[in-house]
């Protein structure tokens, strides 16, 4: 199992690196895991580059899992209702 | 973490009010005299909303925001302008310049933490 | 502090800061008809006005914002060029700048509203502007209201959200405005829609694809929700549902959004508006939508209900040329300082320097040299320590002077002259306290030379003098003083009439001939000048011996120059700071004295042939004497059991002259010891010695005892008044 560590911020100033990022991740294995506990700040880039993540994956037909999601995303995810797109349990 | 907010206006007054009522949300503030004054202040550290006046002396707030947002670093920042009913032109020219959002002079603390906290996640 | 305290802080500052832009508009108001381009001026006095009207909005003083607006619209279009400067508009924009000082002082005072009388005043000055203000500029109300709370339906709001998809780029984060929204009541589902979404491949992360579907409960009216999004209708779409809107509107919502209308459907029966059957009767009851289905919705703008937001046509290209040339740069960086946190750092000064000055003497006393070294070190950095602290509370004499423009333009208006004011020397700094007590003199002098001294356009014309006089305040340094002139180009004194009511007055003996400069100082004489004689008098009028008072009180002198038909000067000169003196300390018997340094020429030994006399021959001058010792009914001569040494004896029976200058004339002050120069801290003298004539003030000598400060030119004035007709009367000969 693959796991990325993704730290700082996830927001519109990452958010073209991290695209690139994720992408790679996610070609880089089948069962993979996004580990967020250090994720200081979400935006709705940020947001919805986790959507990418997820559909993008869907599509190449791997295993992603979100996991050990930190405050600050819990709140966003809650916000926009993808808690269960998004959170922890698949 | 707070968030951090620059406040430029040349108003020493309007400066204190806005600072108090936005620490008292939580927010964390850098303050700027002028548009000269705030560029400064724009030394890499994160910065989540820029709040500036439009007339102020050395640089003014179009001036200024204009050369916020060639910065790398603040090019995506909101920026709040404080404009007045008069200043219509003012306010499409700040939008020009990529301030997107603008508070009306005379404003009461309370319309101005309505303004930052549609800009700002909490 | 709490957050009360915090904002009463605040408001503090903004009275400070009020009445610095305020006194900006009134110098730049009464300059703007002399300026050839007064563009930069007018964009300062509207600065000041913006400022003081957005300042006052943030602490709810409506009424300043109210009167302050309007005066804020004349100003614009006279920044615009819609208005030209004339008299008639400076005329109603000063009272009105008057006004708002007087509604800010009031303010001060703790009045955050305005009177019935304030009130009544501000609607008549507004009136006044009101034909200043273009018909469309009329008075605009002014919005200063927290976001409206209409009362409205409730239930639950229906909202389409489909950001533009810039936002992001444009720091807009639509979640943000989201969580703003549930502010206004409580989100009950909410949807994220990801439809938009590309491949990964073709996704731009800074670009923003979500849309967003929710449902309000809240009691805002639609004018609040529509607020939410004020920033970023423009570049989305965005729908507004009341609650109990009808089925229809719901439809025509789902054919006018990109995303499949069965999904949308079943956001709609998930959220509760809708049951599935409504859903499908209406989708098939509405048929097929116009060819190319329904027309899109256009971007920048929010549907509400059938209601469409007018968008403002403003010719934005046409107003950016018209943008004023932002003014002068602000002075150089400061920091505003309590003033009375200065005069204690002053007075600790003060009390440093009679600390080094007692350490010094001890060491004196123990002839310990590496003592003296260390100390006379401390001693240089003290006095380092005191000019630094000293010029913190040095202010330029500028502000002080520009005051003098409105004076001279209300005066010179009552009385009939055409007058202008000639300023220079502004930058030239002098302490806060002196600054502080010399505008009620200046007020004097420049009143008198406007009513006396500035002659009738009439008469100047016969003198071949131009029409408009002038008036001139100048300031510079000068050896340790600052030197203020007053000066006009009027008719300047009549010697020969101030002459004859001198000798009338029996202030000046028959036969005796003054110099002029003497005869011009009889002005200052108290009592020589009474309302009668100020028109009798060509000269002067009224009050001039109060103002000699004033300025003597703040050890300084005047002098005059007047030449007859060009013009009279006063030069007015005082120390630049009243708190420490240079000063010569002297002993008479067992009491010591301190004579102000800048007043001493030099110091004699007393000619033994002189003993008797109370003048002396000073290198072909006569040198009238005061002796200290007579004058102060001292036992002069130090010939007590403590001091009884042969030696010290013999050196203590020479008297000294301290010869001192006031007014062009010397005086020969005749003490027992010269001690030597000190620095000395003024502290007031209290009430017991107010009734000596001569002394100063007092300090506290590093021994602990206490020595006068002799205020030479009272003490020469008022010992010369009383000898004067004794001595003339009496003819004596100077001792060789």
């Amino acid at each position: 199992m693959q796991t990325l560590n993704i730290e700082g911020e996830m927001t519109i100033y990452t958010a073209a690196e991290q695209k690139n990022l994720l992408l790679a991740f996610i070609a880089s294995g089948h069962t993979l895991e996004i580990n967020l506990s250090q994720v200081n700040e979400l935006d709705t880039a940020g947001t919805q580059l986790l959507i990418l993540a997820k559909q993008h994956a869907a599509k190449a037909q791997k295993q992603l899992r979100f996991v050990m999601h930190s405050k600050a995303v819990l709140d966003v995810l809650a916000l926009a209702n993808l808690t269960s797109l998004l959170g922890h349990s698949d | 973490m707070a968030k951090t907010i620059l406040v430029v206006d040349d108003s020493a007054s309007v400066r204190q009010v806005v600072s108090i009522a936005l620490k008292s949300a939580g927010y964390d503030i850098i303050e700027g005299v002028d548009g000269k004054d705030a560029l400064t202040k724009l030394n890499g550290q994160k910065i989540h909303l820029i709040i500036s006046d439009v007339n102020m002396p050395n640089m003014d707030g179009i001036a200024f925001v204009k050369a916020a947002k060639q910065l790398p670093a603040y090019k995506f920042t909101p920026v709040i302008m404080l404009t007045t009913e008069s200043q219509e032109a003012k306010k499409l020219e700040g939008q020009a310049a990529g301030a997107k959002a603008w508070v009306v002079k005379p404003f009461q603390p309370a319309q101005m933490l309505a303004a930052v906290s549609k800009l700002i996640l909490p | 502090m709490s957050f009360d305290e915090e904002m009463q802080a605040a408001l503090e500052t903004f009275v400070i800061e009020s009445q610095e832009l305020l006194q900006t508009m009134e110098d730049d108001l009464l300059s703007l008809e002399q300026q050839t381009d007064p563009s930069e001026a007018i964009a300062a006095i509207f600065r000041a006005a913006h400022t003081i009207k957005g300042s006052s909005g943030l602490f709810g003083l409506d009424h300043i914002v109210r009167f302050t607006h309007v005066v804020e619209s004349v100003l614009d279009a006279l920044r615009d060029g819609h208005l030209s400067v004339s008299t008639e508009l400076v005329a109603i924009l000063l009272p009105c700048r008057d006004h708002i000082a007087l509604l800010v002082e009031a303010l001060a005072e703790g009045q955050e509203t305005e009177d019935a009388a304030q009130s009544q005043t501000g609607d008549a000055l507004l009136r006044q502007l009101r034909p200043y203000l273009g018909e469309e500029s009329a008075v605009a109300p002014v919005k200063a209201t927290a976001p409206t709370n209409d009362p409205a339906q409730t239930g639950n709001w229906h909202i389409s959200l489909r950001f533009g998809a810039d936002s992001f780029r444009n720091g807009m984060d639509p979640l943000a405005f989201i969580s703003y929204l549930g502010t206004l009541g409580s989100i009950v589902t909410l949807t994220t829609l990801t439809d938009a979404l590309p491949d990964a491949a073709d996704m731009n992360p800074e670009t923003s694809y979500l849309g967003f579907e929710i449902d309000l409960q809240s009691d805002v009216g639609k004018e609040a929700i529509e607020g939410v999004f004020e920033f970023v209708r423009e570049d989305s779409i965005i729908h507004i549902l009341p609650p109990n809107s009808s089925i229809d509107s719901y439809i025509d919502l789902i054919r006018s959004l990109p995303e499949d209308e069965q999904r949308l459907g079943e956001i709609l029966i998930h959220s509760g508006v809708l049951t599935r059957r409504e859903l499908e009767a209406g989708l098939q009851q509405q048929g097929q939508p116009t060819p190319e289905g329904s027309p899109p919705q256009q971007i920048g703008s929010i549907l509400v209900e059938t209601q469409s937001v007018p968008q403002p046509l403003v010719d934005a290209a046409l107003e950016k040329q018209k943008q004023a040339k932002e003014s002068k740069a602000r002075e150089n960086q400061s920091i505003r300082v309590d003033a009375e946190k200065l005069d204690i750092l002053i007075d600790l000064v003060g009390e440093l320097v009679i600390s080094c000055a007692a350490a010094n003497l001890r060491a004196v006393q123990l002839k310990d040299s590496r003592l003296l070294e260390t100390n006379a070190e401390i001693i240089g950095l003290v006095e380092e320590v005191r000019d630094s602290a000293l010029k913190l509370r040095m202010v330029p004499i500028g502000s002080t002077f520009s005051r003098f423009q409105r004076v001279v333009r209300d005066v010179s208006a009552d009385l009939g002259k055409d007058i202008s004011l000639v300023i220079t020397g502004g930058e030239t700094e002098v302490d806060k306290s002196v600054i502080e007590h010399i505008g009620d003199p200046l007020m004097h002098l420049v009143r008198n030379s406007m009513d006396h001294g500035i002659e009738a356009a009439a008469l100047r014309a016969e003198r071949g003098k131009p029409a408009k006089g002038t008036l001139r305040l100048n300031a510079y340094h000068e050896s340790g003083t600052i030197v203020i002139e007053v000066s006009d180009d009027g008719g300047g004194l009549n010697r020969d009439r101030i002459l004859a009511k001198a000798i009338e007055r029996g202030l000046v003996q028959p036969g005796i001939t003054p110099s002029d400069k003497e005869i011009y100082a009889l002005i200052f004489e108290p009592g020589f000048s009474t309302a009668e004689q100020v028109s009798n008098l060509s000269g002067r009028g009224v009050g001039m011996d109060v103002v000699n008072q004033n300025i003597t009180a703040l050890r300084g002198t005047i002098d005059i120059d007047s030449v007859p038909g060009e013009g009279t000067s006063l030069k007015i000169r005082l120390p630049l700071t009243l708190a420490i003196i240079d000063g010569f300390l002297i002993s008479i018997g067992h009491s010591f004295f301190v004579i102000p340094q800048d007043r001493i020429i030099e110091c004699l030994e007393m000619p033994s042939t002189c003993n008797n006399y109370d003048y002396m021959d000073l290198r072909g001058e006569v040198l009238p004497f005061i002796r200290l010792g007579a004058l102060f009914k001292l036992d002069t001569h130090n010939d007590t059991a403590e001091d009884t040494t042969p030696r010290n004896r013999e050196a203590s029976k020479r008297e000294n002259v301290v010869v001192v200058e006031y007014a062009g004339s010397k005086t020969g002050l005749v003490v027992d010891q010269l001690l030597g120069e000190f620095q000395t801290v003024i502290k007031p003298l209290g009430k017991l010695f107010n009734h000596v004539q001569g002394i100063g003030g007092s300090t506290i000598l590093g021994s602990g005892e206490v020595a006068l400060i002799i205020d030479v030119p009272v003490l020469v004035r008022h010992y010369s008044q009383r000898e004067q007709a004794a001595l003339r009367a009496v003819p004596q000969y100077a001792c060789a």
